[in-house]
C-alpha cells in the first residue's frame, strides 16, 4: 500500500473516532458572492434603496435617542443623499484622542463633510472580493498593526487618510456629472461608522454616518466598541451588507485579520423603519458633493461611473480606465513631455505588463483565497502628469488617486531637483529639506542621486524610526512621536494641508499642494504633486540608463504585492528598475538599513515561485 | 540482590541488642519470629502470596564453629550502620560518586541522623546550527538589494546549563520510602544564538544577528511529605508541594512542565496501582532558555490532574494509563511580550484579542510489551470553550482529537521502530467548533525527538503573523506563537506523521539512531486564511535524522549526542515558503551531558 494510502486509511479510523467525539467541520461557500453578475448594469443603488438605507439609519438613530447626519455614496463616491435628523450637530470635531495638537487636530468640520467621508470610506475601500470599513481604515493607518501591538510595523495602508482629497486632480466633483472617482472632502476616514452597501453581492456604494460628535479613530481595537456611528451605520445597511465570507474578519494581512465593525447590537429593527417621509429633520444641500435630494447611483464599470473597459491592447488584457462623458480614456496612453521623456510604446509596455502581473498575484486582501490581485496601474511622468492608467475590473476605487499619489511622492523625492522644489514651498514644508538630509546622511541630499520608493520614504515617514519600534526617534517626514496622530502626520499633510482646509470650506479647486491658505492660484506651485503624496509602497521611479524619466504606482491588493506589480512591471517591460546603486536600500539612515521594495510571499497563484524579484 | 545482603548485615547488628532483651513483638512483619534451629521457617511476604516453606539445613560441627554470644570487645564502633564499610577502613575521596558517598545520599549528613542529602550537578553543553525560513524585517533591509520576503535563513545556538540539584531527605532511604524530602534545583544558563536577518532574535532590527542572554532559573523547589504507608508492601500516599516535575504521559505529548503545584500521589496493590491528583499553575519562562523564570512569577493557567496507572494491564509488561485533565487559562486580560520584544500572548494573529478558555483532555496512555513487541500508544480527547479564538474571531467549542502509537522490536542490537501520530486539524476556521488539537506544554520524545527537525525547530509562519507552524521540541501543529510562552490554539491545520527508524546499539558506547517521518497537515484551510493564499497542498514533506549518542564510560556520567537531520519539504511547504534557492532545512545538534 502506497504511504499515502495508508494514510488515509490510518485518518479515516481516526475520524471516526474523532466523529464519536463530536469533533466536525464545516466549508465555507468558495465562489464569489456576486460572479457572474458582478459588473451587471442593475447593480446599482436606486433612489428608493437610498431612502430605505437612510430610513433604517434613522430608525436606529431614534431608538438611541441620538441626532445623526447620515450621508449615502455610490461606489465611485457620487453623494446620493445627506440627510440630517433634527438636533443633529452641524459641527464635529477633530481629534484622534491622542491628546496631541497639530494639523487637523481640532479642526471644526461640518458633519455633513464628515459623513460624506465615512460613507466613501466604507465604498472606496471595498469591492466585490473585500468589504471593508472606517474601522478597517482606522486600523491600517496607525503607527503599529495592529495598533497596539508594540514593535510592529505601522499599518500597511499608513498615509491612505490623505487621498481622494478634494484637491485632487484625479478624482471628479460634481462638475464632471456622475463620473468617478469622486473626492472626498476629508479624504479617507478612520471614524468607525463607515460602511459599504451591497446588492446582489456586489458592491453599490456606502454609507456614512456621524452622532457622536467627534471625527476620530479607534485606539483601542482589542475592545468591543458599541460605537454610536457604527451602529447607526450598521442599521442603514441592513439589507444591503456583504456577503459574510468577504467581510474584513475574514481577511489578513502578516496573518493579521481585519475588522469590519465591532457591534452590531442594534436597539431599533431595521425592518420596522420608518417611512422616508416621516423622518425627522431633512435632506440637505451640501457644495461641491450634493443637493438636497435623494438621486440613485450609478453601476459601477458603465460609462457613467466614469469607469469603463479599456480600448486596444489594454483592453484585450481585460484593463479598465478612467473614462469621460464620452467614454473616452481620461488618461490616454501618450508620451511625457520634454528630450528623453518616456515614450508612448514605453508607458503601453508598462501598463500592460503590469495588467499581466497582477492577475497571475496572489490578492492579499480578497476572498476567496486564491484570488486574483486586483490593482489600478499608473505612469507619470517628470512633471507629474499621467501618462496612462489602467485597472483590472474590480480595484478598489480609491486605489485609483492613491496609485496616482504613489507615483508622484516616488517621483517627487527622485527629482535631481526635489530638494529646491520642496525648499521653495512654505513653512512648514520647506523645513523638511534640511531635515531629511541631516537624518539620512549621504544619499539624503535630494538632489537626484537616490532613487526613492514609496516604501523607502514610508520607512522615513514614520513617528518611528525603524517603523515601529518603541522609543526611537521620528522619521525625518513625520512628526515626532509626542505630537504625532493619523490628523497630524507631518510633510504628507503639511503638503496639502492649507488647500485640505480650504476644500472643507467649499473651494474646489484642483491642486492640493503647497498651495496658501484661502483663494490662490490653481493647482498650486508643485505640480509633480497635484493630489498631494502617499506614503506607503507601490511607487517607483522609472529611469532609463541612470536618468529619471517618469515613475510607476500601484495601489489596490496588498502592499507588497503593490511593489512587485510596479517592479516587475518596469522589468518586464524593458525599461528595468532603478539602477541598484541608486536604490534607497543602500542607504542606512542611523544605522539602519531602507527597504526599497518588498515583493510578498507566495506571490502567485498556482505556483510555487518565491522570491520573483530578487536580482532584478 | 544487593537489596537482600545488606538486609541481612543489618538484621545481623540488630540481633545482637535483641537477643539480651524481650523477644520482639511476633506481629511485626518486618522481622521474622524467632524460631529454634530445625524447624520448618515459614517465609511470608506481605499480601496474599502462599508462604514459603524452608527447612534449614542440619548444622555440620565439623566445619563451622557455633556462633559465640557477642562480647563487646571483639565488636568494632561504627558510628552507624551506614559507616561499616569506613570502620572497615574503607575511605573514599568526597567527590567520588560511586562508591558511598555523602553527598549522594548514600550516608546520613551526620552520625545518627536520619537525614541525608543527595547532590547532583548536570552541566548541558549545546550547539545547534539549523536553517528555517527567515524573513527579511519588512522595515529595515538587514543587506541592499533585499526586494523579497525572505531572507537568508542560517541560525545558530550555543547553550550551556548548570543544574544543581540539592535534595535534603529524612527518613531510612534503604528500607522504605522516605519520610520527608526537600529539594531546591537551580539551574544557570548562558546562551549565544546568531542569525544571519535582523528582527529574528530582536523585536527591535537595531539590536543586530547576535545575541546573548543569560538565566539563573528555579526548576524545583518542592518539599514532598510521605502521608502514609498504607500496606505492608509500602504502598504509600504522598504530597509534594511547591515547583516540581511533572509529565502527563508516557512520552510527554500534553504536559510535560515544571510548574509550581500541589500533587498528591501514591500507590496500591503492592505498586501495581499509581495514582496522581493535581493542582498545577504554570511558571513564566524565559524566552532565550527555556527554563522557569520566577521573577516574572506565575501565569494565570490552571491544570487540575487525576490519573491512575495500573501495571500489567491488559497483559503482563504493559502499564495502562487513564487521565483527566482540565486546563484552565484566563490569560486574556492583557498582553505579555517576550524578552526579545515579541508579542507573545495573545499571538500576533487573527484578531488579536485577548482570550481565555478552558479546556479538558480525557486520555488512554499504555506503555510496555506484548511478548517481543513494544507498544506505546497514546489517545486524547480535547473538549472544552474558547471564549474567544482570535483567528476565528469567535466563541468556539473545542472538539478535538489526538492518537500517537510506537511499536518496536528488539533484534539482538538493534530495535526497530514505527510510529504513527494524528492531531486533528481545523477545517473551518471561522465555524463555532476548533477542531485542531492543542497540548498544554508539550515536550514529546516521539519520531526521533530532538534529532528530528520537524520536532526540534519552530518554522515561522512567514507573512502570517506571530505564530510557528510547530513549537521548538514539540510535534503538534498548532499555530502558537510559543511554547513555552503562548496560549493553545484550537485552530490549527493538525498532523499526521508516519515514521520508521532504528537503533543500532554498536557497542556499549556507541548507539546509532536513524528516524525517517513523513508528514502532512491534516486541513491546510487555516493556513490559507492567515497567508490569505489558495489553502496549500496537506504536504509537508519528509524528515530525515541521524543520531549518533556515544556514552564513554558506558554510564550516563558523560554523555555526547549528535544529530544532523535534514526537512524535504513536500508541495505544501513549498507554496509557503522559500525552500530551494538558500540551501537546504536543516538542523544539527552536539548535545554534551556532563553529570555528577
Amino acid at each position: 500500500m502506497p504511504l499515502e494510502g495508508r494514510f488515509a486509511a490510518a485518518r479515516a479510523l481516526f475520524f471516526l473516532a474523532a466523529a464519536a467525539l463530536g469533533c466536525s467541520g464545516s466549508s465555507h461557500d468558495a465562489s464569489p458572492p456576486c460572479a457572474p453578475n458582478c459588473l451587471s448594469p442593475a447593480n446599482f443603488l436606486s433612489d428608493t434603496d437610498v431612502q430605505r438605507v437612510i430610513s433604517q439609519a434613522v430608525g436606529e438613530a431614534q431608538a438611541r435617542g441620538a441626532a445623526a447626519t447620515i450621508a449615502v455614496v455610490d461606489r465611485v463616491g457620487n453623494v446620493l443623499a445627506v440627510f440630517q435628523m433634527t438636533g443633529a450637530q452641524a459641527n464635529v470635531a477633530i481629534a484622534s484622542g491622542r491628546g496631541v495638537l497639530g494639523g487637523l487636530e481640532g479642526v471644526t468640520v461640518a458633519s455633513t463633510l464628515a459623513a460624506i467621508a465615512k460613507a466613501i470610506t466604507g465604498a472606496y475601500l471595498s469591492s466585490w472580493g473585500n468589504a471593508f470599513s472606517s474601522r478597517t481604515a482606522s486600523q491600517i493607518v496607525q503607527e503599529n498593526f495592529n495598533p497596539g501591538e508594540a514593535q510592529a510595523p505601522s499599518g500597511p495602508l499608513y498615509g491612505v487618510q490623505f487621498s481622494q482629497l478634494s484637491c485632487s486632480d484625479v478624482n471628479t466633483n460634481t462638475t464632471q456629472g456622475s463620473l468617478g472617482p469622486k473626492r472626498s472632502p476629508l479624504g479617507l476616514s478612520a471614524d468607525p461608522g463607515g460602511l459599504p452597501l451591497y446588492k446582489n453581492g456586489a458592491l453599490v456604494g456606502g454609507i456614512g454616518v456621524i452622532a457622536d460628535g467627534v471625527y476620530g479613530i479607534d485606539l483601542n481595537i482589542f475592545d468591543v466598541d458599541q460605537d454610536l456611528d457604527e451602529l447607526i451605520a450598521v442599521a442603514g445597511s441592513s439589507g444591503f451588507s456583504p456577503p459574510e465570507d468577504i467581510r474584513g474578519e475574514r481577511i489578513t494581512a502578516n496573518g493579521h485579520s481585519f475588522r469590519f465593525v465591532d457591534s452590531e447590537s442594534l436597539a431599533s429593527n431595521p425592518a420596522n423603519a420608518p417611512a422616508f417621509g416621516t423622518l425627522p429633520g431633512a435632506l440637505v444641500l451640501v457644495p461641491g458633493y450634493v443637493n438636497a435630494s435623494v438621486s440613485a447611483g450609478v453601476a459601477f464599470g458603465t460609462p457613467a461611473s466614469g469607469y469603463g473597459p479599456a480600448t486596444g491592447t489594454l483592453g484585450a488584457l481585460g484593463g479598465f480606465t478612467l473614462v469621460d462623458a464620452l467614454n473616452l480614456p481620461r488618461f490616454p496612453v501618450s508620451a511625457g513631455v520634454g528630450p528623453g521623456a518616456l515614450l508612448a510604446n514605453e508607458v503601453s509596455r508598462i501598463l500592460e505588463e503590469g495588467l499581466k502581473v497582477a492577475p497571475r498575484s496572489r490578492a492579499q486582501i480578497r476572498r476567496p483565497l486564491g484570488s486574483a490581485a486586483e490593482v489600478s496601474i499608473v505612469v507619470v511622468d517628470l512633471n507629474g502628469d499621467i501618462l496612462g492608467l489602467v485597472r483590472t475590473p474590480d480595484a478598489p476605487v480609491f486605489g485609483t488617486d492613491v496609485a496616482v499619489q504613489k507615483a508622484r511622492g516616488a517621483l517627487l523625492f527622485s527629482l535631481p531637483n526635489a530638494a529646491a522644489l520642496i525648499a521653495a514651498l512654505p513653512a512648514p514644508i520647506a523645513g523638511y529639506v534640511s531635515a531629511f538630509a541631516a537624518f539620512v546622511g549621504p544619499g539624503g541630499a535630494l538632489d537626484g542621486s537616490t532613487a526613492w520608493s514609496t516604501r523607502a520614504l514610508g520607512n522615513l515617514h514614520r513617528p518611528m524610526y525603524p517603523d515601529g519600534i518603541s522609543g526611537t526617534p521620528a522619521g525625518p517626514l513625520s512628526k515626532d512621536f509626542s505630537t504625532w496622530s493619523p490628523f497630524n502626520v507631518g510633510f504628507q499633510l503639511d503638503l496639502v494641508f492649507n488647500q485640505l482646509l480650504d476644500g472643507a470650506n467649499n473651494d474646489t479647486s484642483t491642486g492640493c499642494a503647497g498651495r496658501a491658505a484661502g483663494a490662490d492660484a490653481s493647482p498650486g506651485p508643485l505640480p509633480q504633486a497635484k493630489n498631494g503624496i502617499q506614503i506607503f509602497p507601490g511607487g517607483l521611479p522609472i529611469y532609463r540608463s541612470g536618468t529619471l524619466i517618469g515613475a510607476i504606482g500601484v495601489s489596490g491588493d496588498g502592499v507588497d504585492q503593490d511593489d512587485m506589480v510596479a517592479f516587475l512591471a518596469l522589468w518586464n517591460a524593458g525599461l528595468g528598475n532603478a539602477p541598484s546603486a541608486m536604490r534607497a536600500d543602500q542607504l542606512s539612515p542611523q544605522g539602519t538599513e531602507l527597504r526599497y521594495v518588498q515583493c510578498p510571499q507566495s506571490p502567485f497563484n498556482g505556483s510555487n515561485e518565491q522570491d520573483v524579484c530578487a536580482g532584478l | 540482590m544487593r537489596r537482600a545482603v545488606a538486609f541481612a548485615g543489618a538484621l545481623f547488628f540488630a540481633g545482637g541488642a535483641l537477643a539480651q532483651g524481650t523477644p520482639a513483638p511476633s506481629e511485626d512483619v518486618k522481622l521474622p519470629s524467632e524460631k529454634n534451629p530445625g524447624e520448618e521457617v515459614i517465609q511470608r511476604r506481605p499480601g496474599q502470596s502462599e508462604p514459603l516453606q524452608f527447612f534449614p539445613p542440619p548444622v555440620d560441627p565439623r566445619q563451622v564453629p557455633a556462633p559465640a554470644a557477642a562480647q563487646p570487645r571483639e565488636t568494632l564502633p561504627v558510628p552507624d550502620r551506614w559507616r561499616i564499610m569506613q570502620g572497615l577502613g574503607y575511605r573514599h575521596p568526597w567527590y567520588d560518586p560511586y562508591n558511598q558517598n555523602v553527598l549522594k545520599g548514600d550516608l546520613p549528613i551526620s552520625a545518627g541522623s536520619d537525614w541525608f542529602f543527595n547532590l547532583s550537578a548536570v552541566s548541558d553543553t549545546l550547539l545547534e546550527a539549523r536553517r528555517l525560513p527567515t524573513p527579511v524585517p519588512p522595515q529595515a533591509s538587514t543587506r541592499a538589494e533585499s526586494v523579497d520576503s525572505f531572507g537568508r535563513g542560517k541560525q545558530s545556538t550555543f547553550a550551556e546549563t548548570l543544574i544543581v540539584s540539592l535534595s535534603l531527605i529524612k527518613g531510612d532511604t534503604t528500607f522504605r520510602p522516605p519520610d520527608l524530602e526537600l529539594r531546591l534545583t537551580p539551574a544557570f544558563n548562558f546562551n549565544r544564538s546568531t542569525a544571519q536577518e535582523d528582527r529574528v532574535l530582536f523585536a527591535d532590527p537595531r539590536e543586530g544577528r547576535t545575541r546573548d542572554d543569560s538565566h539563573v532559573a528555579l526548576q524545583e523547589a518542592f518539599a514532598d511529605v510521605h502521608l502514609r504507608n498504607v500496606s505492608p508492601r509500602y504502598d504509600f500516599d504522598s504530597i509534594r508541594v511547591g515547583i516540581q516535575p511533572f509529565s502527563s504521559d508516557f512520552r510527554g505529548f500534553v504536559f510535560q512542565d515544571v510548574p509550581f503545584g500541589v500533587r498528591l500521589f501514591g500507590t496500591r496493590d503492592n505498586n501495581r496501582w499509581q495514582y496522581n491528583l493535581g493542582w498545577f499553575r504554570r511558571i513564566e519562562k524565559d524566552t532565550n532558555s527555556g527554563l522557569n523564570d520566577i521573577g516574572k512569577g506565575l501565569r494565570d493557567d490552571d491544570t487540575f490532574v487525576a490519573n491512575a496507572y495500573r501495571q500489567d494491564f491488559p497483559a503482563l509488561g504493559f502499564t495502562s494509563q487513564a487521565t483527566v485533565m482540565f486546563n484552565r487559562n484566563t490569560e486574556g486580560d492583557g498582553q505579555h511580550y517576550d524578552n526579545n520584544g515579541f508579542l507573545v500572548r495573545p499571538a500576533a494573529v487573527g484578531d488579536e484579542r485577548p482570550h481565555n478558555y478552558r479546556v479538558s483532555y480525557l486520555g488512554y496512555n499504555g506503555d510496555g510489551h506484548f511478548g517481543r513487541l513494544n507498544l506505546s500508544v497514546s489517545l486524547y480527547a480535547a473538549l472544552g470553550r474558547d471564549d474567544h479564538n482570535p483567528i476565528a474571531g469567535r466563541p468556539q467549542d473545542i472538539r478535538a482529537g489526538f492518537a500517537a502509537a510506537e511499536l518496536s522490536r528488539d533484534f539482538s542490537w538493534v530495535r526497530v521502530r514505527v510510529n504513527a501520530l494524528l492531531q486533528s486539524g481545523d477545517k473551518d476556521p471561522f465555524d463555532g467548533k476548533a477542531t485542531g488539537f492543542d497540548a498544554i506544554l508539550e515536550n514529546p520524545l516521539f519520531a526521533g525527538a530532538d534529532s528530528s527537525f520537524w520536532v526540534r525547530q519552530a518554522i515561522p509562519l512567514i507573512g502570517g503573523g506571530g505564530v510557528t507552524l510547530s513549537g521548538r521540541n514539540g510535534v503538534l501543529a498548532s499555530l502558537r506563537s510559543s511554547k513555552d510562552e503562548g496560549q493553545s490554539n484550537f485552530v490549527n491545520p493538525g498532523l499526521a506523521l508516519l515514521g520508521a527508524g532504528a537503533d543500532f546499539d554498536l557497542t556499549p558506547q556507541w548507539r546509532l539512531i536513524g528516524n525517517l517521518s513523513y508528514l502532512q497537515f491534516q486541513s491546510t484551510e487555516v493556513l490559507g486564511v492567515l497567508r490569505n493564499q489558495a489553502p496549500p497542498s496537506r504536504s509537508i514533506g519528509w524528515d530525515a535524522s541521524l543520531g549518533v549518542q556515544w556514552r564513554p564510560f558506558m554510564s550516563q556520567n558523560m554523555v555526547l549526542n549528535a544529530s544532523a537531520a535534514v526537512l524535504l519539504p513536500g508541495e505544501g511547504l513549498k507554496q509557503l515558503y522559500d525552500t530551494g534557492p538558500s540551501g537546504p532545512l536543516y538542523s544539527i545538534l552536539a548535545n554534551l551531558l556532563l553529570a555528577f
